[in-house]
């Protein structure tokens, strides 16, 4: 049912995940989260996702260390007496009731790569997978939907990418981003 | 050189011969994997987002290596403001060309039956000209920025108005 590197990948991701979130040391929780992200990049490629692989592993894995350890070096190293953070009772409580929740719906998810899958919406799904590389000429049918039948929801992401600079720029007053 | 000495983040930096010759070794294939991403993404999985992260993500890659300080006086502000201005701009540019025909924003067939070029070079056009750009420009931007941080002092008595 599962495969040998499936098993191996999901115990992996769920014990980065657990370690970043008990640990004391920001350094380390830093640290942790990068191979988490790298965990999911592989996790992603598994489920055939490459495109979303492929992000997780330089925006999730590399930029986003990056930026946090470049945050965390401005601060002061604190000393642990303990490794490992206190559990919040309310908190783990209000946690465990969700993961509960979300465990109960696992069961009505279809397996992976089953063809008689239900979607979501089936006349739409449908419609892009017939007619993408007609109406298009590309073959990827995920560059067609993104930058051809859904391209202004494109546009406003892309958007969101540069506002997010011009926020920081903002943020930071800085009128650069390098120097002049 | 000097006047970066007084910031924590540059200073944190440590001259290390594996990492600087991993870097070496490693960023010409991830800046062409990325270009390949973003060249290729009609034909294959990636696209412009991607593309533009991993190419950004090299220059992070050579600034941890090499130090920030140096890097960033080698990226020029220029480059990065034309690299995500433009972007934006040629995306709204590719879309609003339709809207001389007549016809909807970034409806990309007009390109086809008006202008006689393929579809797909709309689409890539969008790809290559628009999201990459201002991908890489942004992630490579955050990264100066943040790296040279906040410098309050200076700015807290100009902000009272």
């Amino acid at each position: 049912m599962i495969s040998a590197f499936g098993a191996v990948l999901f115990v992996f991701i769920l014990v980065t995940a657990l370690a970043a979130a008990v640990l004391r040391d920001i350094l380390a929780v830093i640290i942790i989260s990068g191979a988490y992200s790298l965990g999911m990049a592989l996790f992603y490629a598994f489920l055939l996702a490459p495109d979303v692989a492929m992000t997780e592993a330089a925006i999730g894995a590399g930029v986003t260390t990056l930026l946090l350890l470049l945050t965390v070096t401005r601060t002061v190293r604190q000393d642990h007496n303990r490794a490992i953070e206190r559990p919040n009772v309310p908190a783990l409580l209000v946690c465990g009731g969700f993961l509960i929740v979300l465990l109960m719906t696992v069961a009505e998810f279809p397996v992976v790569g089953d063809p008689a899958i239900a979607w979501d919406n089936p006349a739409i799904t449908q419609y892009y997978i017939d007619n993408a590389y007609k109406d298009t000429g590309v073959k990827n049918a995920v560059t067609a939907v993104l930058a051809g039948y859904r391209g202004f929801d494109t546009f406003g992401e892309a958007m969101v990418v540069f506002l997010a600079g011009m926020a920081a720029l903002l943020v930071l007053k800085r009128g650069v981003f390098t120097n002049e | 050189m000097s006047d970066a000495e007084g910031e924590r983040g540059l200073s944190a930096y440590t001259e290390s011969q594996i990492i600087m010759t991993t870097v070496r070794l490693v960023a010409p294939f991830s800046l062409t994997y990325g270009l390949f991403l973003m060249f290729h993404s009609a034909d294959s999985s990636g696209g412009g987002f991607q593309g533009g992260a991993i190419a950004g993500a090299t220059v992070l890659m050579i600034a941890f290596a090499f130090g920030i300080g140096p890097t960033r006086d080698w990226v020029k502000n220029q480059t990065l403001v034309v690299m995500t201005a433009g972007g934006v701009a040629m995306f709204a540019l590719i879309g609003l060309i339709p809207m001389l025909f007549g016809d909807a924003f970034l409806a990309h067939p007009v390109f086809k039956t008006e202008l006689g070029i393929k579809t797909k070079y709309a689409l890539e056009g969008v790809e290559i000209l628009g999201i990459a750009p201002i991908v890489a420009g942004i992630v490579t931007g955050l990264f100066f920025v943040i790296a040279s941080g906040f410098t309050a002092e200076e700015e807290e008595v100009a902000t009272d108005d």
